[in-house]
């Protein structure tokens, strides 16, 4: 191994894999990357596993191209598929072609270039650092030696402890469900619109209440021209309220000249990481007590077509939104009891629920977390919750920080673990730039 | 443009970052050894508290403290809320952007160069802390002590 750069990836989903599209772009001969995966398959990971083709991408296709230094690379490739799309409008191709994409691209390179690339199906249950990189210990009792480590095992699969009754849609808990049956949704977001498109696809007649605390809906994207901006013209490194008024007053200053809110959110867009960096930590706390919720609705948007579907329904009632809190939820005979309290009157209504999604977001405390892996890091002390409880405490170098508060030379994390030190890092033209930045240090000479 | 706003600004700051941490410094004595008319001091401290850079205290014992460490405060972060976008020139701003009247800004060369210089401008400031200005300051003054 003397000599080689040898990288343990965890993880074949969307951020993996473009750690090691990059990595392999690297003319170096003693490059080695293993991907390991625990699904059979590479490339799709939570968010591209879904078959449903009214599962489109949230971001249009020239984000989507895995290669940070070129944004047509997807496009192109969709095209070669003849699903080539006029190059004037933003195309926001199903998920699960994007997941084909994926997997395309690294069983090819694996192909190519087998001494470089391998691709590994298995849990990985434990790594531990040694004098000279890391073992990374699989459930079937594989061991990998490396130089270094990279997490990038990306979402919780599981609901948090509170909503302990809740399933997450196309887990094994997900049985058959009796198409008349009201259902319940928690959450209101870009996930609440994805659980509802599937139970229509898959027939289902009955009532669907989505809740959460604001009761807030993700915008439509809309054709736009995003604003210009530089790093010189925002404020860095203030309190949130004034960040908010600036903002504000941007935005009317926009609309003002003709344009729209989108384009200031999406002109901040490549800032966003600097921002969340130079806040400081009042900020970033009231930042995700207060505004975040706001925020996602603005940034997090839907294809134009699905939110007309989605308006639709909530029009003939078919999909009912809510702005509550749920209190309770007991198991009775044929139905779960759920107790609510409507945020406007307060009033506590009991709904008799059949079953109940998860979808309240992806962010969740990783210390409890279905990643046996991360979980195992934590208890021996090797890696340790940001302290917003978003993901992981990593170094702006994607270096994992340990218990002590020293950052590892050995193991790294990249794509949403990483979301307490970056923040926007949960779609791929961030991580694609995360990727490609990691890698350059991996391969410098 | 660094106004004189901004410059009277960050040397108020660099002396709240001299301070013991955690002390509250009197306004009139950040005047009178920054030369600074208290007026305008007091105007400006008001910003800074606003941004969230200084905390205050009211009354008699009253006075101003950093509200976070000297380390974690970027010059460029201060200078853009006192004086605004960080710009050489009133047109290479794209928020706070002032069109000259004598030439298009789309073509104009002089512009396009302007834009660089800020961004350079923004990449200096901004990796530069309180910190960094007051021990900068402190080796400054240390050989006129040793003539003195």
């Amino acid at each position: 191994m003397s000599g080689q750069r040898s990288i343990v990836i965890v993880g074949g989903g969307a951020s993996g894999i473009i750690l090691a599209l990059h990595l392999l772009q690297s003319p170096s001969q003693d490059l080695r990357v293993t991907i390991v995966e625990k699904r059979p398959s590479f490339g799709r990971g939570l968010a591209y596993s879904t078959t449903l083709d009214d599962h489109l991408l949230n971001v249009s296709a020239e984000g989507m191209s895995a290669y940070a230094d070129d944004p047509e690379h997807f496009r192109r490739w969709l095209a070669r598929k003849g699903l080539g799309q006029p190059a004037d409008t933003p195309y926001y191709a199903p998920r699960g072609i994007y997941g084909d994409y994926l997997e395309e691209l690294i069983t090819t390179l694996a192909k190519e270039e087998p001494e470089r690339l391998r691709l590994v199906q298995g849990e990985v249950v434990s790594i531990t650092p040694t004098a000279s990189g890391v073992e990374v210990l699989l459930a079937n009792g594989a061991s990998l030696v490396a130089r270094t480590a990279v997490l990038a095992v990306g979402h919780d699969e599981q609901p948090a402890p509170p909503a302990r009754f809740a399933v997450r849609m196309g887990s094994a808990e997900d049985t058959p469900l009796d198409p008349s049956a009201p259902v319940l949704i928690l959450g209101t977001g870009l996930s609440m619109i994805d659980a509802w498109l599937s139970l229509q696809a898959g027939g289902h007649q009955g009532g669907i209440i989505a809740v959460s605390r604001r009761g807030l809906l993700p915008w439509p994207h809309r054709p736009g021209r995003p604003m210009r901006l530089d790093s010189a013209d925002i404020p860095l490194g203030t309190e949130l309220s004034y960040f908010v008024d600036w903002f504000r007053d941007l935005v009317r200053e926009t609309k003002q000249s003709g344009g729209d809110w989108r384009d200031v959110v999406d002109g901040l867009r490549p800032f966003n990481q600097r921002i969340w960096q130079s806040w400081p930590a009042s900020a970033k706390r009231r930042f995700l007590n207060h505004t975040k919720a706001w925020w996602d609705i603005h940034r997090h948007r839907m294809a134009p077509e699905i939110h007309t579907r989605m308006k639709d329904a909530l029009r003939t009632g078919r999909l009912k939104v809510l702005a509550a809190r749920v209190l309770a939820v007991r198991q009775e005979e044929g139905s779960l009891a759920t107790d609510i309290q409507h945020r406007q009157t307060r009033e506590i209504e009991t709904l008799h629920i059949a079953r109940i999604y998860d979808c309240t977001g992806i962010a969740r405390n990783l210390e409890d977390g279905s990643h046996t892996i991360i979980r195992s890091l934590i208890e021996r002390g090797l890696a340790r919750s940001d302290p917003f409880k978003l993901g992981l405490d990593v170094t702006r170098e994607c270096a994992v920080i340990d218990a002590d508060g020293s950052a590892s030379g050995k193991l790294f994390a990249v794509g949403p673990l990483t979301r307490g030190t970056f923040f926007e890092i949960d779609a791929v033209p961030d991580i694609r730039l995360q990727c490609k930045a990691l890698a350059e240090a991996f391969t410098a000479p | 443009m660094l106004t004189r706003k901004g410059k009277y600004g960050l040397k108020a700051l660099v002396y709240l970052a001299q301070q013991p941490a955690g002390r509250l410094a009197f306004v009139g004595d950040i005047a009178r050894i920054n030369n600074i008319p208290k007026k305008f001091l007091d105007a400006i401290l008001v910003e800074l508290r606003n941004a969230g850079f200084v905390q205050s205290r009211k009354g008699k014992e009253g006075g101003y403290r950093l509200a976070r460490p000297a380390e974690e405060i970027m010059v460029g972060h201060v200078v853009r809320v006192l004086d605004g976008p960080l710009a050489p020139f009133p047109c290479a701003s794209r928020t706070r952007y002032q069109p000259c009247d004598d030439c298009d800004e789309a073509t104009c060369q002089v512009r396009h160069m302007m834009l660089d210089v800020r961004q350079a401008i923004a990449d200096v400031l901004d990796k530069r802390s309180l910190a960094e200005m007051r021990d900068c300051a402190a080796e400054l003054e240390e050989p006129l002590q040793q003539q003195a």
